[in-house]
């Protein structure tokens, strides 16, 4: 038991607190809470806690400040918990050093799917990292910069596969439009989405079975995108 | 002003002395000849003139110069004040007298006629002011009538209206800054119910009379009445308003209550069978009831956003977060999340790759594809086609979204888009009635166009949205062509 993850959740609502404590304990993993934002600090100093789950609307502080506090000295993965239309909360949140959203009402199965790849994702970068990433038909060779479809290889122009690698090397979460910019762009492009919407459309021509209904470059409405790799 | 007055004054006197002066010697020349009372009669002629013309003070100045004149010249001995005939002396005393009076009554009627001109203008004045009040219903354009017409009327150099109290503001008139001395005439504007302003006149000259005075308190009293009229006005329209978004939030909150209902109930009867023992752990009645409670909660949480949405609209809350989209990916990802919703219907997508990028919300665009496509879904019969269509057409994109449903009386095309308007044979679907409201509160956030219309064989909903963004056109993009 003391193996298993430590996740801390922060939210007000008692009844959230509720049902996320049960499931999760279910699940075996070890669950604290908080319902606020500087007990919530506190106690992620204190017990130093593999995941939090943070809500964005506390009573006592900003959800965005609560991330960039905790930023300041931790990488623990934060998934940030919010209501719908306040895509601009979450992006700044995500911006901030949180590492993926869920919006409420949320089912179990979405928030235990982010559980996992958040933990993943940081038990990797603490660790080896992944060099060959699969999804579905798809082979993205991260080391020799090879993407194949099937045993076809997949002609890719640089800034195709600079995305493309990008998305794969953080398959599973969510990656915000100014993240995706910054990293394969440049910080000065930040703004320019449109160069997204374009490439975006390319590489799903290349390889999604229906470019227009995408399984593997899913769009995160008003947020950015999500690269789908098998498990 | 004052000097001018003056001058005239004294031209009028002078003009009246060169009157008496020309016709005195026009007799002279003629003394052998006229007779010394046909001279007296005579010289009546002028001096009622000149009381005519120009009032009763040269009047009875002229008509003592005569008396003098005609004794001097008319009158033996000649070139003397002195008289020697009795007869002489009654003449002169008649001649005094008659022209006293006559220029007195002349001057009388004048000054009767220039009071009734002068009262007759004041009247005209007020109707005019009156007049152009009627009707108004903003008090500054009635604060900007009021002050103009004080100026015109008053020759004023400066006017400055000021209303006072909760709804203060001022106007002045012309558009220069004020004059640095004091005012030279106040009028209070009051109503019964106490003072609402007050308007500053500047002249210098002439100074305000007593009239003028009276004029402008009455300009100001019209002015009360007419500012009362408006606020009342307003106070009704607002009551109005607010009347209606009652009645609004009651619509609101009994269609929600209702709406908001049925979920909550299906949602309470299969939690309540769960946790008691009438459903067996291996029935497969369990299953069914989970996704109940499941899809109804999904249902209640799009009831809730709709409203959110609704009042977002309401309150002009709703501003796009426009960025430069392409309208095929909004439609593939609203099509992707409805494809269980879909599965009854067939759909087709005729949008052309070759669109050039649309700037609007992506989110908001979603939404409108989503209530677009399930108002299509819910009352086209099954295995009927549902087609997406888009275009270009101008200078703007025009998109439809078409089914085989039924079609709407042509007179309510336009009301469909209105809250809570359910067409009537819609009992077997559910919904809160505010879907295409708020397609229309997104298409014209993004300075578009909705409207529906029927097919043929169905119904189409159509929207248009501009291509370029605050007069941007879409951006043409740096692409690499080199492989890797």
């Amino acid at each position: 038991m003391s193996n298993a993850p430590h996740i801390l959740v922060i939210d007000d609502e008692p009844q959230i607190l509720r049902a996320i404590r049960t499931i999760l304990t279910e699940k075996q993993f070890r669950v604290t809470t908080a319902s606020r934002g500087e007990e919530g600090l506190t106690v992620a100093a204190a017990n130093q806690p593999d995941l939090i789950i943070l809500d964005l609307g506390l009573p006592d502080m900003d959800g965005v400040e609560v991330c960039r506090r905790l930023r300041e000295w931790t990488q623990t993965p934060i998934i940030i918990l919010s209501v719908r239309d306040s895509e601009r909360d979450k992006v700044a949140a995500l911006d901030q050093g949180a590492d993926d959203y869920l919006t409420k009402p949320f089912s179990i199965e979405e928030l235990l799917a982010r559980v996992r790849v958040a933990l993943r994702h940081s038990a990797r970068t603490q660790g080896t990292e992944a060099k060959v990433v699969k999804a579905g038909p798809l082979t993205i060779d991260l080391a020799w910069h090879i993407v194949k479809r099937g045993d076809e290889e997949v002609k890719l122009t640089a800034t195709e596969y600079k995305l493309l690698a990008y998305l794969a090397a953080n398959h599973g979460r969510v990656l915000t439009h100014q993240s995706i910019l910054t990293h394969v762009w440049d910080p000065a492009d930040a703004d320019h989405t449109e160069y997204l919407r374009v490439y975006m459309r390319q590489l799903r021509k290349k390889l999604e079975a229906d470019p227009e209904r995408p399984q593997y470059i899913l769009t995160e409405p008003g947020i950015g995108y999500r690269f789908i790799a098998d498990e | 002003m004052q000097s001018f007055s003056l001058l005239s004054r004294l031209w009028q006197y002078l003009l009246a002395f060169l009157l008496i002066a020309s016709i005195t010697a026009i007799f002279f020349v003629l003394r052998d000849v006229l007779d010394t009372t046909l001279v007296a009669l005579l010289y009546l002629i002028p001096l009622g003139l000149i009381t005519a013309l120009w009032g009763l003070g040269p009047g009875i100045t002229s008509a003592v110069i005569t008396f003098f004149t005609f004794n001097y010249f008319f009158i033996r001995p000649y070139y003397t004040f002195t008289v020697h005939r009795p007869a002489d002396v009654v003449i002169l005393v008649v001649f005094l007298v008659v022209a006293v009076v006559i220029s007195q009554l002349v001057g009388r009627a004048q000054a009767g006629l220039a009071a009734a001109t002068a009262r007759e203008r004041e009247a005209t004045q007020l109707y005019e002011l009156s007049t152009a009040l009627t009707g108004l219903h903003d008090d500054h354009a009635i604060a900007q009538i009021l002050a103009r017409q004080v100026h015109a009327v008053a020759r004023g150099e400066y006017v400055e209206l000021n209303v006072t109290g909760t709804r203060s503001f001022a106007f002045h008139f012309p558009e220069t800054d004020r004059p640095t001395r004091p005012t030279d005439l106040t009028v209070p504007i009051e109503s019964a119910r106490g003072l609402l302003g007050e308007i500053r006149l500047w002249r210098t000259a002439p100074a305000v009379s007593a009239g003028e005075r009276r004029l402008f308190q009455t300009f100001a009293s019209q002015g009360a009445l007419a500012l009362e009229r408006a606020w009342l006005a307003q106070a009704e329209s607002r009551a109005q308003v607010l009347e209606e978004s009652d009645r609004l939030k009651s619509a609101i909150l009994s269609s929600v209550s209702h709406e908001l209902r049925t979920p909550l109930s299906t949602i309470k009867a299969a939690a309540s069978s769960l946790r008691g023992r009438e459903v067996g752990w291996d029935s497969p009645a369990r299953a069914e009831l989970i996704a109940a409670i499941d899809d109804e909660a999904d249902h209640l949480n799009l009831l809730v956003g709709n409203l959110l949405d609704m009042s977002r609209i309401e309150s002009g809350a709703l501003k796009p977060k426009r960025e430069w989209n392409i309208l095929s990916e909004i439609v593939g990802s609203v099509l992707t999340r409805m494809k269980y919703l879909a599965e009854g219907h067939q759909i087709r997508v005729e949008v052309p790759e070759s669109l050039p990028l649309l700037p609007v919300d992506y989110v908001q665009m979603e939404q409108v594809f989503t209530n677009l496509v399930s108002n299509s879904l819910k009352y086209a019969p099954a295995k009927t086609l549902v087609c997406i269509r888009a275009r270009v057409e101008d200078e703007s994109i025009h998109v439809q979204v078409s089914n085989q449903g039924p079609q709407i009386p042509s007179e309510d095309l336009e009301r469909i888009f209105d809250k809570f308007y359910r067409i009537a044979a819609a009992d077997r679907v559910t919904g809160t009635g505010l879907g295409l409201s708020i397609c229309k509160g997104i298409v014209e956030a993004h300075d578009g166009r909705i409207w529906a219309e029927n097919l043929p064989d169905g119904l189409a909903f159509n929207f248009t949205l501009p291509v370029a963004w605050d007069g941007v056109k879409p951006p043409q993009l740096p692409m690499d062509t080199e492989a890797e």
